[in-house]
């Protein structure tokens, strides 16, 4: 772990009776950076986020934020740390300056701090509105206001774009950005939805069944992304059998809603070459498409959810 | 630090319509006795109630300030231990029914002064609900211009009113445990009616002085006479269950996992 470390797990298990929600989990994240922590549902994101907050202790392993680890009784580090788990909640009797007003008396923060923070999630419309009235976006505004309020150094944020419609999406998205850049906030954020960890995250760790598969920094998942030409054609068996033979030597089948395809990898300056040897051999041509895998893809291919469409196309073709 | 934590407990009571819902209640209980009174010393008047007005005759209940003041330490006593285990329930149950209870946890605040700050806020609320039904059942009883009234009587009728409600919010750390172990209203408002059943049989006994829940019936004589001075080993009892409450209380917030 070295000094730039802010957040750091070792080995990090969470047991509930049968069900391991957390495994062995190793993280650092670094300071000033905004990891991505992708996963499906289920995959032990939350789980992980509660115990880097002390919300629920590790049936083994450890967590430090900050230097500091967390356990019963741990306050000081707090002080710092800011968050969002889950669903967005305040409390409905109380309006949004209030409900802020709340987190500022407990956190310590300067007296104008929640004028500020209503201001910076653009809330001033809705500041004397009751938290039980906004609608669920403008509650997990309200959510993110409280978590930024006191200026903590790192921030740890459950799905923070859940409920924001577009324009939204992207206000956060710079702010966490600034937020990283212009005063080195570390920003820990979980999410699902891979366009939003793609667009923001610095690094990217992708936990599936409660394990860490990959971690990438931004530069090795362009690196890794696989380059394939997308191939439709009417026979996609001799379409195999000819690029084979034409010296393309990775080739895949995969089947989407328009029927199987044919995908030729590490070719996506030959493309040319392909339409060549498909034509002349009186094949009927459909789409030809270059084609860079995105997080997405890559995601999938590492969760194993694709493998079943995979095999299931290679048995309607005949197999690749 | 506590300060603070204890104006935000005050603070989130704002614009809420349960400290209304309480103090309406319990303000019932004065006009129900009030009502009784009447029914008592008008009995033409009250054959015209029917049903109700057989009832209050067969109680043996008289028109007076002594009878006045028995039935309303009943109520403090009795109506009392159930509405405090709700106003408690509440205070506590409402952050997991809110699902703000994950919003305190990760604070630079110990989690025990959320505890502590919740237990003042129960007990101001609780103080001002007693205070207002005493006042009101004075004024409600001198309207009714009651005979037998002396101030040694309304002195010792306060005394024990606020006894039994002293004694009362010595139990309700226990309803609190039972709101955080359960994440709810629920489990507490079961756990009182059942506590408050255990009193009632418990007051029938010769332990009624020693089990924390019979000791208010026993003290107002809810089933028999009233046990008059508690001894010292009662006080005891509260005060051992009052501190078990607490650590509890605070145990299961520090060490429990809280999986909202």
């Amino acid at each position: 772990m070295s000094a730039e470390t802010v957040i750091a797990t070792r080995s990090l298990t969470k047991r509930y009776s049968e069900v391991i929600a957390v495994n062995g989990l190793d993280l650092d994240v670094r300071r000033g950076e905004i990891y991505g922590f992708l996963g499906r549902n289920g995959a032990g994101k939350t789980t992980t986020i509660r115990m880097l907050l002390g919300l629920i202790r590790p049936t083994a392993g450890n967590v430090t934020v900050l230097g500091e680890r967390i356990e019963p009784g741990q306050t000081r580090v707090f002080g710092s740390v800011g968050y969002l788990v889950e669903s967005a909640t305040a409390y409905p009797n109380l309006t949004v300056r209030e409900n802020l007003e709340i987190q500022r008396r407990l956190t310590g923060a300067p007296a104008n701090a929640t004028a500020q923070s209503i201001e910076r999630l653009g809330l001033g419309e809705y500041a004397d509105r009751r938290a039980g009235r906004l609608s669920l976006g403008n509650k997990q505004r309200l959510s993110l206001a409280r978590a930024l309020l006191h200026a903590p150094k790192v921030l740890v944020l459950d799905e923070p774009a859940n409920a924001l419609d577009p324009a939204g999406i992207v206000e956060i998205r710079k702010l966490l950005r600034s937020l990283a850049d212009e005063s080195g906030v570390t920003v820990f954020m979980s999410s699902h939805i891979l366009a939003e960890v793609a667009h923001l995250a610095d690094r990217i760790g992708i936990v599936h069944e409660g394990r860490l598969l990959e971690e990438l920094d931004r530069d090795e998942l362009d690196a890794r992304a696989r380059a394939y030409v997308e191939v439709r054609v009417n026979d996609p068996n001799r379409a195999a059998v000819l690029l084979r033979d034409a010296g393309f030597t990775q080739i895949e089948y995969t089947a989407d809603g328009d029927g199987p395809t044919v995908h030729v990898l590490d070719a996506a300056d030959r493309t040319a070459e392909i339409a060549r040897v498909l034509v002349s051999a009186g094949l009927e041509l459909r789409a030809m498409t270059p084609t860079r895998e995105d997080l997405e893809s890559h995601f999938l291919r590492l969760t194993g959810e694709d493998v079943g469409d995979e095999r299931a196309a290679a048995d309607k073709t005949g197999g690749a | 630090m506590f300060g603070q934590v204890l104006i935000t407990e005050f603070a989130k009571l704002r614009r809420c319509k349960v400290t209304w819902a309480t103090l309406g209640g319990l303000s019932l209980g004065p006009l129900g006795i009030a009502l009784f009174m009447w029914i008592v010393r008008e009995p033409g008047r009250a054959a015209q109630l029917g049903l109700l007005g057989t009832k209050a005759s067969l109680s043996g209940i008289e028109a007076t300030w002594p009878s006045f003041v028995y039935m309303l330490t009943m109520i403090v006593g009795v109506g009392g231990m159930l509405l405090l285990a709700f106003v408690v329930a509440y205070v506590f149950g409402r952050e997991y029914a809110e699902s703000t209870a994950k919003n305190l946890l990760a604070l630079p605040v110990g989690r025990h002064w959320f505890v502590i700050a919740k237990l003042v806020v129960a007990a101001v609320w609780w103080l001002v609900l007693t205070a207002v039904i005493i006042a009101e059942s004075f004024a409600i009883g001198l309207a009714l211009n009651l005979p037998g009234f002396s101030a040694g009587l309304a002195v010792s009728a306060i005394e024990k009113a606020l006894l039994a409600a002293g004694i009362s919010y010595l139990l309700v750390p226990v309803i609190a445990w039972i709101t955080t172990l359960g994440r709810g209203y629920l489990p507490p408002l079961a756990f009182a009616i059942a506590s408050l059943a255990l009193g009632d049989v418990f007051s029938h006994t010769g332990w009624a002085v020693w089990v924390p829940w019979s000791i208010v019936p026993a003290l107002i004589g809810m089933v028999g006479k009233p046990v008059g001075t508690l001894p010292v080993g009662s006080y005891v009892v509260l005060a051992v269950t009052f501190a078990i409450g607490v650590a509890a209380t605070i145990a299961q917030l520090r060490l429990a996992d809280n999986t909202q």
